[in-house]
């Protein structure tokens, strides 16, 4: 079964990005969440889930640390990971792309958008 | 109660997952019982009670607990009536069966909560892309566009319409237009029950109305409306124009498209009033950059801050036009190469139209040496007459002061001025026109300056008369014009 893990430390985002997704968990696919960083590296290295929608700016441990570890260890690296990250941060654009994310997308994000990627990603038809 | 409509609902794409009232056959049991919680209280509690105890879904798969025997119960776990699985076992399964019941109503309210969070979520992505799409856009053609465009993407509908009321006609007329079929001509008179649009533009409210057919105020046009909401674009202290947004199929809009609209309408009505203001602004410009070819830029500035309506339109003005020719120019002419001639008559006509300007004058056109300026057009002026008397004198005078000695010595001017009623405005070809005056008062004062001599300025009756307190003249008498029954008389003014 395909996995979507969502790493925020905002409960109303996550709780929202959830609900975005409720689409594809008809489609099956089971939908993990994370409240920091370190809940959501741990998560990732057990679950292993296709798609990551990772928050940069969390306690313990930031999206960007997250990011490396992910994508620095063979068995986690091919995890598609879309940070999100508030709007005008180009720094973090930067420094995202350096870590290895695989999408960067800003809040306030569109939730349309963000389904149509996880449909993507998960290689789903709607 | 389930709302019935002999109309297909209107579908708008975010709206199919929007604003849905979460039913609770929605909640499927066995997602409560994964939630990391309601799974450790569930299993601890079945645990504790050591009898077998089996969680079933609504169609009877085990979810949690062990199957129990065959004299056990069947207790349901419901929220709000529905039944959405079951607790099976001894008569402790029923404290199992509120428990997970309770559990189940506190995940819909969570579920409840977090797709109210999901449409403000979405609203506030939307307007952001919206405002993001069209604020940085001033020209109020593309900006009008835009608006069209992504209301439709946002709602459905079979045509939009952007219109904005034209203060010179007092009509609504449409800017920008999509769907099936338009008529990009159409205008509507505003009035209180003309047209939805209308009453729109004047409430200021926003309306929905599904059945257009029906509704008198409807105004038919060339495309078929069942439907339409009509919100008004408002400015901080008034309403621009509206945005109308149809359905050829008569579908129900709700109020919760009539919200979306209204947002659009009110952050697109900021833009354009903005795009209005730029385009105002440009055609200023344009207006000043014509007007600063003829007179000084304080009197443009004069004119602009006058908020006086300027007219190019040719239009019948009191206004006292002045012509300065060189004497003998032909032969002066003749002593100088042709390169020098052009260098002294700019040098000449520099320091002219500098006292023209100074005196308020409007340069017409130079003809040759012949310079032809007016006073009293295209701004409104008074003492007409005295400032022209007063822009000659300064004439002669700088012509005596300037530094070229070859000018001082070889341009002699005479001037003539008169004063009357003529025709002032753009006059011309639609492919060349020129601002410029038309009449016989116009024709005798070039008359006067033909018949002036070298450093002479005459002028006729009405100047004289506007001015005989102000300057001393000397009376020349009657004269024969060419090309005139009348005689003109003429004064000469002494300085």
């Amino acid at each position: 079964m395909s996995k979507i893990l969502i790493v925020d430390d905002e409960p109303h985002i996550r709780l929202l990005l959830e609900q975005a997704l409720e689409e594809l968990e008809d489609k099956g696919v089971e939908l993990l969440t994370a409240e920091n960083g370190e809940q959501g590296l741990e998560t990732v290295r057990r679950d292993k889930p296709e798609l990551v929608f990772l928050d940069v700016m969390m306690p313990k441990m930031n999206g960007f640390d997250v990011c490396r570890a992910v994508k620095d260890d063979p068995a986690t690296k091919g995890v598609y990971i879309v940070m999100l990250t508030a709007k005008g941060q180009e720094f973090d654009r930067q420094k995202g792309d350096e870590v290895g994310a695989d999408l960067y997308m800003t809040k306030p994000f569109d939730p349309d958008e963000i389904v149509a990627k996880a449909f993507e990603v998960l290689k789903l038809s709607r | 109660m389930r709302y019935s409509s002999p109309y297909p609902r209107a579908r708008i794409s975010q709206e199919t997952r929007w604003h849905k009232a979460l039913s609770m056959a929605e909640i499927k049991l066995k997602k409560v019982l994964s939630g990391e919680k309601a799974h450790e209280t569930i299993s601890g509690i079945l645990a504790s009670i050591g009898v077998p105890i089996g969680i079933l879904d609504a169609d009877g798969s085990l979810l949690a607990g062990k199957p129990a025997g065959g004299s056990s119960k069947k207790y349901p776990i419901s929220i709000s009536g529905d039944v959405i699985g079951w607790a099976v076992g001894t008569e402790e399964a029923q404290s199992v069966a509120v428990l997970a019941g309770y559990l189940a109503q506190h995940h819909a309210e969570r579920k409840a909560l977090a797709r109210e969070t999901l449409d403000g979520y979405k609203e506030i992505s939307l307007l952001y892309n919206f405002v993001d799409k069209i604020a940085l856009c001033l020209n109020l053609n593309e900006v009008a566009k835009l608006v069209i465009e992504e209301t439709r993407k946002n709602i459905r509908s079979s045509n939009a319409s952007l219109m904005l009321l034209n203060q010179r006609t007092r009509n609504l007329e449409i800017i920008a237009a999509s769907g099936r079929e338009y008529s990009p001509k159409m205008t509507l008179k505003p009035g209180v029950g003309i047209g939805i649009a209308g009453t729109v533009f004047f409430s200021g409210k926003a309306e929905i109305v599904n059945n257009v057919a029906t509704d008198p105020r409807y105004v038919k046009g060339t495309n078929k409306v069942g439907s339409m909401m009509c919100a008004p674009l408002k400015t901080r202290d008034k309403v621009i124009g509206v945005i109308n947004v149809s359905s050829e199929d008569p579908v129900v809009y709700t109020a919760a498209n009539l919200k979306l609209l209204h947002m659009l309408t009110a952050q697109a009505a900021l833009v354009i009033e903005n795009a209005v203001f730029h385009e105002n602004k440009l055609k200023e410009e344009r207006i000043k950059s014509n007007l600063e070819r003829y007179v000084s830029p304080q009197v443009v500035k004069a004119i602009m801050d006058s908020k006086e309506n300027i007219v190019f339109a040719p239009a019948k003005r009191n206004i006292t036009v002045l012509f300065s020719d060189i004497r003998n120019f032909t032969t002066t002419c003749e002593q100088q190469p042709p390169e020098k001639i052009v260098e002294y008559l700019n040098e000449y006509f520099t320091h002219m139209v500098d006292v023209i300007f100074t005196h308020g004058g409007t340069l017409n056109k130079f003809v040759g040496d012949m310079i032809f300026a007016f006073f009293g057009a295209p701004g409104k002026s008074d003492n007409n007459e005295k400032r022209a008397i007063e822009s000659a004198i300064a004439m002669q005078k700088r012509i005596k002061a300037v530094p070229s000695v070859w000018i001082q010595n070889n341009f002699l001017t005479g001037i003539g001025i008169n004063s009357g009623d003529v025709v002032v405005g753009n006059i011309g070809s639609p492919h060349h026109m020129d601002y410029t005056a038309i009449g016989d008062e116009v024709n005798t004062g070039s008359r006067l300056q033909s018949m002036a001599k070298g450093g002479q300025i005459l002028v006729s009756r009405s100047a004289y008369e506007a001015t005989k307190e102000l300057f001393p003249f000397k009376e020349i008498g009657s004269v024969q014009v060419k090309g005139k029954n009348k005689s003109v008389e003429v004064f000469e003014v002494l300085y």
